[in-house]
């Protein structure tokens, strides 16, 4: 081993580590875009591919915002209303003084501020964050209805046009907020966000600010749900105080789908990432093949369920054997 | 020597529990290349007295001082900046994260923000040498064996170039091998001027190593000396402070009687296909370093995680407990280590958590009867020596209350066999006889206790027969004369003796 | 002075006083407030609420949070009418079949709760979110009108001038109670509640327990949706949408720890009725749904911060 003596060789090895045991998942959605790409050729041009794609960004998002927080031995069940306050607050602020580079940051500010007030409670009172973020889903579901009672509000018709119009910008972006991820990994305070989760007095013996990981975590959950409402609201090019509803469980079942565990700790965002494109590819598939946006409800159920549940099965059949 | 000033001191603490005082005013005071030990029974305020030490913890009262400086509010960050480390007992690594990674943790060299991984793999590189790891950095730890994670621990510390370096039972799980390497590495330190604290039950390693001792008992120092001079029988007296005979009930005459539990090929989590028996009127000692399957083989007997035998039989019927339920109905109760996550609703009444087993007996048609409940918890309270009121929370008792309040729950069904898991961890010593005694009654009235046991005196001058398991396996099995600690221990850790022969 | 001291160290008791103190600053300050029928009416909306509270004041106890009690109560809602058989004139076989429909729902949630490990709050969104699909699906979005005579008399009859309704929450509330503090399996829901894994290493069967614990949350949803359907004569999807609130509401305003482990149903019986009289008190200053979704929100934090604090001391 000390014959490799590069800079990256450390950083590389670690990362190659990361991939173990995700193979089947990576197969899995390989095989499933494969059969997308079969019975929906569209896929392969331009402007399917950046249609694709915007379908899918906002959902890998919120299960970024989503396995942010399970990795670091939470949840939050604050996503949904977080998309939806991050759409009305983009649609009523981008006709005001600051324009869109305004209303961009009004929503960036409110998804940290309202994440890092969460993480402060949670953190520092020791509170359990599935009631926490409970509570503070009703609060900000009031607030988004209480600044745009419903569906209005403006964005810039060239706004729309560049995120979710006929170019993969969408896609380019999603690539941006994924480097920008492996750049906060590698810094102490990203990778003490995981270690707090598995082991949290570990951790803080080892002088992890735990309590300081757990608000930032929540704090960029927060960014990354309103920025996903910001998107939302450029694609249907209004706000809509509930539209973020579905959000929450969808959220939950993609990092549930990519390996993510419930109990802290288990599992990698590469894992999560992976299930919300597969997440979004059996969303697409069932809404060409016909089925009413309401089937999507159950598909939910059906798939948080099923990924947690087939699993545990899995498990008590091989301990019975 | 003597005359170099302290690095790291604490001063006259005092910290406590939900009222349950457990440092009782403490002066410690770790010295530049002297290895210091502390000496303690289990409970004795060893781990919360190396918390306060190690910034973890915050005293009550008293003070923490750095080079000879007190300081004000000490946290882990503070202690590693002033160059503390600790090596836990209780494992502090990161199982998804690779070895590198989990030895950096909280430490980590920077550029532009980012963790600076070649530099890290310089470092990491090197204390791994001196600890003689030889494993891809890049592995996560979960991959290793629990002896090789206690290397990584120790990696980690030296890896933050301490001058106090504090090792809490660092070879509880190390090879004979690693626990050489580790002995070699505390002598290097120690001559360069490191203060080192070190804490065991093994009172050979507390010689061969260390020049001065601290030894607390029931929170409080009863002794600060040299150790030059001290052999083994006089450390003993020190931690105990009483002949231990006077301890321990008088053993009455072996005279087992029917076969109560006997498995064979049983294997629940660490334990791997094993044969163990059992019979009435035996105390049966479950030993070993820790963690090598005792609680597992506990709960496995109680049905309360999965287990399977090739053959078995628990109270006269074929077959394992399914689950704590058809545990119970077969006459085995289980007393577990953790008594306050696991032994007892601590926020419930002492009331409320002596009745919960009986809840079912005691109801009539479905709906509870109130007065007889009422007499059976006074019977019990009174029965144990359980004072005062007990509509009180029984997070509001002492430790060793709260551990007869764990075990009296139990008396009402009349268990036929007893399963207790380290029951005297962190009582006092008065209760702790009351336990003994109580559990020699159990065994006069024809009742099995199974009692695994981190305490090997209790396990020598308790049980009637010892069972040692070393990585889920039976490594010895003793009985009458051949039990003492010596054959315990060897056992235990892998060394074979006369008399321990498996 | 130790009169008050003890009110301030009952919450069941203190939120009655709270109730009292309202009702009687109200009936003397706003007109018509005191009127024997509004106080009725109040009372007519608190059962329903108290009901569905029932089964969510037994799931806080045991430490989970039943997020599936408004799917169920409008599954009831929009069912009854649908599956109640015409030659069954009393209408008492559609309320069985109902009331069988909602416990069974229930008991799924307790089995994905036990076998599956899912965390129970996770299990009851999941089947509230799969039920909302499926009612979509099954009853395709328009409103139904119940004919079935039990349960136009169960939401419009008045004994003795007392709404039938508050009659059948006077029943739950006696029942519910004697199951807390008089029956073996209420003291084991605390239990685990508290402490799940000394409770079952004292013996109470964590499955056994949770299947029956979200089997009868399932059961007292579908009572209050037979009830309410009773009282609009209508069922339609999104009917049953605000009681998942107030029912939580309710429990925690009764002074039960929303951690579990402590508490009782008869802080939630003032609780229920506390709040429609704030609700109807907001409504006469005419708060919009999202002011009363942000006190909603805003109660459960500051009750979390209280049963916080009080369970780490």
């Amino acid at each position: 081993m000390s014959a490799v003596s590069s800079s990256s060789w450390l950083y590389g090895a670690i990362q190659r580590r990361r991939n173990r045991g995700l193979g089947g998942l990576y197969l899995i959605v390989a095989a499933f875009l494969i059969l997308y790409a079969v019975l929906f050729p569209g896929i392969l041009s331009v402007g399917g591919f950046s249609k694709f794609t915007q379908n899918w960004f906002p959902l890998a998002l919120v299960t970024m915002a989503q396995a942010l927080l399970m990795l670091n031995g939470g949840i939050t069940l604050a996503i949904g209303p977080l998309v939806s306050l991050g759409a009305v607050i983009a649609a009523t602020t981008m006709d005001g003084v600051f324009g869109v580079p305004g209303g961009i940051v009004a929503v960036a500010l409110t998804g940290l501020a309202i994440g890092a007030v969460i993480g402060a409670i949670v953190a520092h009172l020791r509170l359990p964050a599935i009631i926490v973020t409970l509570a503070g889903s009703f609060i900000i579901t009031g607030v988004a209805l209480i600044l745009l009672p419903r569906p209005g509000g403006f964005i810039p018709g060239w706004l729309s046009n560049t995120l979710a119009g006929h170019t993969p910008v969408a896609f380019l972006l999603l690539v941006v907020v994924l480097v920008a991820w492996k750049a906060f990994l590698a810094t102490p305070l990203g990778l003490g966000i995981y270690a707090a989760g598995d082991n949290p007095v570990g951790a803080f013996r080892s002088g992890v600010p735990v309590e300081r990981a757990k608000v930032v975590a929540f704090a960029l959950s927060g960014l990354l749900a309103a920025l996903a409402g910001l998107f939302v609201a450029a694609q249907t090019g209004s706000g809509d105080p509930v539209i973020g509803t579905p959000f929450t469980l969808n959220s939950i079942a993609a990092a549930v789908l990519g390996g993510v565990g419930f109990l802290g700790g288990k599992g990698t965002m590469r894992g999560a990432i992976c299930g919300s494109l597969l997440l979004s590819v059996m969303i697409n598939v069932m809404f060409f093949l016909g089925f009413p946006p309401v089937a999507q409800y159950i598909a939910q159920g059906l798939i948080i369920v099923g990924a947690v549940a087939v699993p545990e099965l899995l498990k008590a059949w091989r301990a019975k054997r | 020597m003597m005359d170099q000033k302290p690095l790291l001191e604490a001063r006259q603490v005092f910290k406590g529990f939900f009222g349950n005082p457990v440092l009782k005013g403490v002066d410690i005071a770790l010295r530049p290349g002297r290895v210091h030990a502390l000496l303690g029974e289990n409970g004795a305020g060893k781990s919360t007295l190396i918390n306060l030490l190690s910034g973890a913890l915050q005293p009550d009262s008293g003070t923490i001082a750095v080079d000879g400086k007190p300081v004000g509010r000490f946290s882990p960050a503070a202690a590693r900046a002033s160059g503390i480390a600790v090596v836990q007992q209780e494992l502090s690594l990161t199982a998804d994260l690779s070895i590198a990674e989990n030895i950096g943790l909280g430490a980590f060299p920077r550029r532009f923000g980012l963790i600076d991984y070649a530099e890290l793999h310089r470092g990491v590189r090197d204390v791994c040498a001196m600890v003689g790891l030889t494993e891809p950095l890049d592995m996560p730890v979960a991959d290793l064996a629990l002896g090789r994670r206690q290397m990584v621990e120790i990696a980690k510390a030296l890896y933050r170039k301490p001058r106090v370096l504090i090792l809490d039972e660092p070879t509880s799980s190390l090879s004979a091998h690693e626990a050489g390497i580790l002995a070699g590495l505390i002598e290097t330190l120690r001559d360069r001027g490191t203060a080192l604290l070190y804490i065991s039950h093994r009172l050979n390693e507390v010689q061969a190593l260390c020049s001065h001792v601290t030894v607390l008992k029931d929170g409080g120092v009863t002794a600060d000396q040299s150790l030059s001079g001290i052999d083994g029988e006089g450390l003993v007296r020190l931690m105990v402070g009483r002949e231990t005979g006077d301890l321990f009930p008088p053993r009455a005459s072996a005279n087992p009687g029917a076969l109560r539990v006997e498995v064979e090929g049983f294997s629940a989590g660490l334990v791997r296909d094993i044969g163990f028996s059992g019979r009435a009127g035996e105390i049966v000692g479950i030993g070993g370093l820790v963690g090598q399957g005792q609680e597992d083989l506990l709960l496995g007997l109680y049905g309360a995680i999965p287990a399977k035998a090739a053959k078995a039989e628990v109270s006269s019927k074929p077959g394992l407990p399914a689950n704590v339920g058809a545990a119970n109905a077969a006459g085995l109760v289980y007393v577990p280590a953790d008594r306050k996550h696991e032994g007892l609703v601590l926020p419930h009444s002492i009331a409320s958590n002596l009745i919960l087993p009986s809840l079912g007996r005691l109801a009539r048609n479905g709906f509870r009867d109130r007065a007889g409940e009422a007499g059976l918890i006074a019977e019990l309270a009174k029965r144990l020596t359980i004072k005062g009121d007990v509509a009180r929370p029984v997070q509001a008792l002492s430790g060793g209350n709260q551990q007869k309040v764990a075990l009296a729950k139990w008396l009402p069904l009349d268990p036929s066999v007893l399963l207790l898991n380290d029951p005297t961890r962190g009582v006092d010593i008065e209760t702790k006889r009351e336990i003994y005694l109580m559990l020699r009654g159990f065994a006069a009235e024809g009742r099995l206790v199974i009692i695994a046991s981190s305490d090997t005196p209790e396990l020598v001058h308790l049980c009637d027969r010892v069972v040692v398991l070393r990585e889920g396996r039976v490594a010895a099995e003793l009985a009458g004369e051949a039990i003492s600690e010596e054959a315990i221990v060897g056992a235990a850790m892998g060394i074979d003796r006369k008399g321990a022969a498996a | 002075m130790s009169a008050v001291k003890s009110i301030f160290r009952n919450p069941p008791l203190l939120t009655f006083v709270l109730v009292a103190l309202v009702w009687l600053i109200a009936g003397l300050t706003l007109r018509g407030f005191g009127a024997y029928g509004h106080l009725r009416y109040l009372l007519e909306l608190a059962a329903v609420i108290g009901i569905a509270a029932a089964g969510q004041t037994l799931v806080i106890l045991m430490g989970g949070i039943d997020l599936s009690v408004g799917a169920i109560i409008t599954v009831t809602a929009i069912l009854l009418p649908l599956i109640s058989p015409a030659w069954d004139p009393t209408g008492l076989v559609g309320i069985a079949l109902a009331l069988a429909i909602a416990t069974g729902i229930g008991f799924l949630n307790g089995a994905g709760a036990a076998y599956l490990r899912v965390p129970p709050i996770i299990m009851t969104l999941a089947m509230a979110t799969f039920l909302q699909g499926l009612l979509v699906v099954v009853a395709g979005g328009s409103a139904v009108t119940v004919s079935n005579p039990a349960v136009i008399l169960l939401g419009q009859g008045r004994p003795l001038g007392v709404p039938s309704g508050v009659l059948l929450w006077i029943v739950v509330s006696a029942v519910v109670l004697a199951l807390i503090h008089r029956m073996p399996i209420g003291a084991r829901f605390l239990a685990i509640g508290a402490n799940p894994l000394a409770a079952r290493l004292s013996g109470v069967s964590l499955t056994r327990n949770t299947l029956i614990l979200y089997a009868l949350s399932g059961f007292f949803a579908g009572l209050a949706g037979i009830l309410v359907l009773g009282m609009n004569r209508q069922g339609y999807v999104g009917i049953g949408d605000p009681y998942l609130l107030t029912s939580i509401a309710a429990v925690v305003l009764g002074g039960t720890s929303i951690l579990g482990g402590r508490g009782t149903y008869a802080g939630t019986i003032p609780g229920a009725i506390l709040l429609v009289t704030t609700t109807a008190l907001i409504t006469v200053v005419n708060a919009s749904p999202g002011w009363r979704s942000i006190m909603f929100g805003t109660l459960i934090l500051a009750l979390l911060l209280v049963s916080g604090r009080e369970a780490r001391r």
